[in-house]
């Protein structure tokens, strides 16, 4: 029991870092949401390496990804008065993007079926070929030829962290329908990048 | 390869990437409006119970033909209503400076040249209860379309 007390009371719910740079967001975003400009693009810099990466892997599409973030900044700005402060910046933010591009891919509903089946894998175009370190690039790759609701359920849970309950209210659909996106989009991944090994 | 394994690849890749130019001026182009929420709330739900306010009073003082104070209680009807035009172009000038996307001018038009009608007509007949409630939908109507174009 006493172990268990110390552990908790050395655990602190966020670094000391985090704690630091969560305070310099909330310093920015009052500024910013008073109408200063700087201390937005201040925000901007600050996420926008952390937004494109999460927009690029959801879209797959290196262009679209790019009017992504610029659409989420934007839209950030004109929420910003709405923020509360009773979350982090940052995972305010991650929200409004992945709301922002959640909300593109539902406008090209009409073009694309989000619900492509399995058998579309192995003729689904490879997204951007775009060369990134060697590491992971087989892999980042494989994610972009995922039809695009089991890619953003792939990356939202498995590279972000979401659990299956803020995915489904996100995306509109039942924690169960989550939870078999993610199953099928693992199961597509590993033949995808069984076939690429399989070439080589 | 097996499934933990893809997990683990998985939760390797780079949180973080560097876009490939600097997204930044086309994001600062597009910040030239600020719609105010909150007050801009607060100004809608005021309106809302202003517009309720007179409507409901219009209705009780409503003038019975040949009423003795009949001309009084129109005259407060009359300045009811100025009172509600007055508070519905407050509201809207809170959100003049919105671009207005070119597919609602035409409505916005129609509802505008409504309402100048419709206070034409109440200056006319001020006791009219009818056309105080057309005015009060006509701004409502109004309002919420120009708080759509406000909110994107």
């Amino acid at each position: 029991m006493l172990n268990l007390a110390v552990a908790t009371d050395t655990l602190p719910p966020v670094s000391a870092a985090e704690a630091s740079a969560r305070e310099e967001d909330h310093a920015l975003v009052r500024a910013a949401g008073a109408g200063d400009r700087h201390a937005f693009e201040a925000l901007y810099r600050r996420h926008v390496r952390r937004v494109y990466a999460l927009l690029w892997r959801i879209c797959g599409h290196e262009a679209r990804a790019e009017d992504l973030v610029q659409d989420a900044f934007v839209r950030a700005w004109q929420a910003l008065p709405g923020f509360r402060f009773e979350s982090a910046f940052s995972t305010w933010l991650h929200r409004l993007a992945v709301n922002t591009a959640l909300m593109e891919l539902r406008s090209r509903r009409g073009n694309e079926d989000l619900e492509t089946g399995d058998e579309a894998l192995l003729h689904h175009p490879a997204g951007d070929d775009v060369e990134r370190a060697a590491s992971g690039a087989e892999l980042e790759r494989a994610i972009a030829t995922l039809p695009p609701r089991a890619r953003a359920v792939l990356v939202l849970h498995d590279v972000e962290g979401w659990k299956h309950e803020e995915i489904a209210a996100e995306l509109g659909m039942a924690v169960g329908s989550s939870k078999a996106q993610l199953h099928r989009a693992r199961r597509l991944l590993r033949a995808r990048l069984g076939e690429g090994h399989g070439r080589e | 390869m097996g499934e933990n394994e893809l997990r683990w690849q998985l939760r390797q890749l780079p949180r973080e990437m560097e876009p490939p130019r600097d997204l930044w001026p086309g994001i600062a182009g597009r910040l030239t409006v600020r719609p105010r929420h909150r007050r801009f709330r607060w100004t809608g739900l005021a309106l809302a119970a202003s517009l309720a306010l007179v409507a409901g009073l219009a209705w009780q003082l409503r003038p019975a033909r040949l009423d003795p104070v009949g001309d009084l209680r129109a005259d407060l009807v009359q300045r009811q209503a100025e009172a509600l035009v007055a508070e519905y172009e407050a509201a809207l000038r809170e959100l003049e400076a919105v671009p207005v996307p070119p597919e609602l001018a035409p409505a916005l038009d129609t509802l505008d040249a409504s309402a100048l009608e419709i206070r034409r007509a109440l200056a006319q007949d001020p006791g009219e209860v009818r056309l105080l409630d057309q005015l009060r939908r006509t701004y409502a109507r109004r309002l919420s379309l120009t708080q759509r174009a406000a909110l994107g």
